[in-house]
């Protein structure tokens, strides 16, 4: 039972719950949304445990979630971009874009590795959309109180986890090689800070989101 | 190229600080131009407020203006007339009657230019409104309403078109004119005065001329009896204007004001 208790799956399931109380009667479904990502990101971390602690290979599981994980947060961004520009198109073109290079690499490694390539592709394409996010941030006439504001920390999160996981990406191929504890134990360390810096700011961005809704002002 | 654990595991250790660094320095870099957006704000709203409180000053001191110069006719024109009426009719006596006629013509002749003096005194209560109708309108009025002492050889010439949106920076720029017009008169002792306005289609230009003592800007500064040239500063800025003072003892002064009039 201890081997499912890690600071990824606590960051993960205090991320879970925090939603859950936060988002339950938000009124955007989009944000309510996060309640089942956020699920899906619990089983799916602990079905790793599960057929890792059983000497099973995890890696589809972990591919299956990257295509989940790319359409809901595109999505969110889209989702945050709507009121500036309808992206609509450039949305489904990137999604089938990235389908197609993601069946790709899978058949390329004949369905037996995890899409690194993929993940990498899909962390540059979020890094750029928060840039992007920080652009029109900029541009923005008014002032925004950003200490409150949910969709930034969502934001902040998300570029602080992608940006810094590329690092890790780009040496997945000498991890994959190097079976050695030092070297599975830094990916497992740098990947757990990240996590909880991802999981840290959604959850404020939760919280934000349950104030902003509950506020007189709002 | 063979690459040990330990590299492996430190390269991964700082590759991955760095990555976060870069964001962390981005986010500290958005935060940062959004609390200046702030001050941007708050210095916006200030500067807001301040117009809106000069404009209403400059609103309250041609009002003040108009009271003052009312007072005055009232007092040296009508109040005269009419006491010299009053003195014609009482020298009316039923015991010369060939002198009648001659004193009635007199007394007419004053009542009426009394009733003529009154007439102009409404006009110009009225002219505090005459600025709603453009800048030139109320200048012209209060040039003519000077003209009428015969003190002063007064000329105007100008080029204005009215422009929509612009009533705020004409008001104060009228109690500019006022204020430059009153020293001129009051102060510099006068006898010519020119005023010109130049427009064009971004700027307006308004230059008071007299040939009244003149000053020292700077001995009038230093002697604090500058608040006059202060204020005229002082508001031309607030309107996005800039002010070019000419002048030297005995020499008569030059007062251009330049604002944007798109």
């Amino acid at each position: 039972m201890t081997a499912y208790i890690t600071l990824n799956t606590a960051s993960e399931l205090s991320c879970l719950v925090i939603s859950i109380l936060c988002l339950y009667r938000d009124k955007d479904p989009v944000w309510r949304s996060f309640i089942l990502f956020m699920l899906l990101t619990c089983l799916v971390e602990l079905s790793g445990i599960y057929l890792r602690n059983r000497h099973l290979p995890n890696f589809m599981l972990y591919n299956v979630f990257l295509v989940i994980e790319c359409a809901v947060l595109n999505y969110f961004f889209y989702h945050l971009f709507k009121a500036n520009h309808n992206l609509k198109k450039l949305l489904t073109g990137w999604l089938i874009l990235f389908i197609i290079f993601y069946f790709i690499e899978l058949y390329v490694k004949h369905f037996n590795a995890y899409v690194s390539v993929s993940s990498t592709i899909v962390s540059v394409e979020l890094i750029l959309a928060s840039v992007y996010y920080y652009y029109l941030l900029l541009k923005e006439e008014k002032f925004r109180q950003l200490w409150k504001d949910a969709p930034f920390w969502w934001v902040n999160g998300t570029i602080c986890f992608y940006f810094a996981g590329i690092a890790c990406n780009i040496f997945f191929k000498y991890l994959l090689q190097d079976k050695t504890p030092q070297a599975s134990s830094a990916n497992y360390i740098v990947f757990s800070v990240l996590n909880v810096i991802l999981y840290s700011c959604w959850s404020y961005s939760f919280i934000c989101r349950y104030f902003q809704r509950t506020s007189p002002s709002s | 190229m063979q690459i040990f654990s330990k590299d492996l595991t430190f390269l991964i250790g700082v590759a991955s600080v760095i990555f976060l660094i870069a964001p962390v320095s981005l986010i500290a870099f958005v935060m940062l131009y959004n609390s200046r957006k702030k001050r941007h704000e708050q210095e916006k709203e200030w500067l807001k407020t301040n117009f809106e409180n000069e404009l209403l000053k400059s609103q309250m001191e041609v009002h003040e203006q108009t009271m003052q110069n009312v007072a005055s006719t009232l007092h040296d024109n009508i109040g005269q007339l009419l006491s010299l009426l009053v003195v014609t009719l009482s020298t009316i006596k039923s015991d010369q009657p060939l002198r009648v006629p001659e004193k009635v013509d007199s007394a007419t002749e004053l009542a009426k230019r009394s009733i003529k003096e009154l007439r102009q005194l409404s006009r110009l209560m009225y002219g505090q409104e005459l600025i709603r109708m453009g800048l030139a309108e109320a200048i012209a009025f209060e040039l003519d309403y000077l003209k009428t002492a015969g003190l002063h050889t007064i000329r105007f010439h100008n080029n204005y078109r009215s422009k929509e949106g612009q009533t705020d920076k004409e008001i104060i720029l009228f109690r500019i004119f006022q204020e430059v017009l009153n020293n001129a008169v009051r102060h510099a002792e006068a006898t010519t005065i020119d005023v010109t306005i130049d427009q064009n289609e971004q700027y307006l230009e308004l230059t008071i001329k007299d040939n009244g003592k003149g000053f020292n800007e700077k001995d009038l500064l230093k002697e604090k009896k500058g608040m006059g040239l202060f204020n005229i500063r002082k508001r031309v800025a607030l309107i996005a204007g800039e002010v070019d003072i000419i002048t030297a003892p005995e020499n008569g002064t030059e007062i251009k004001i330049v604002i944007p009039y798109p």
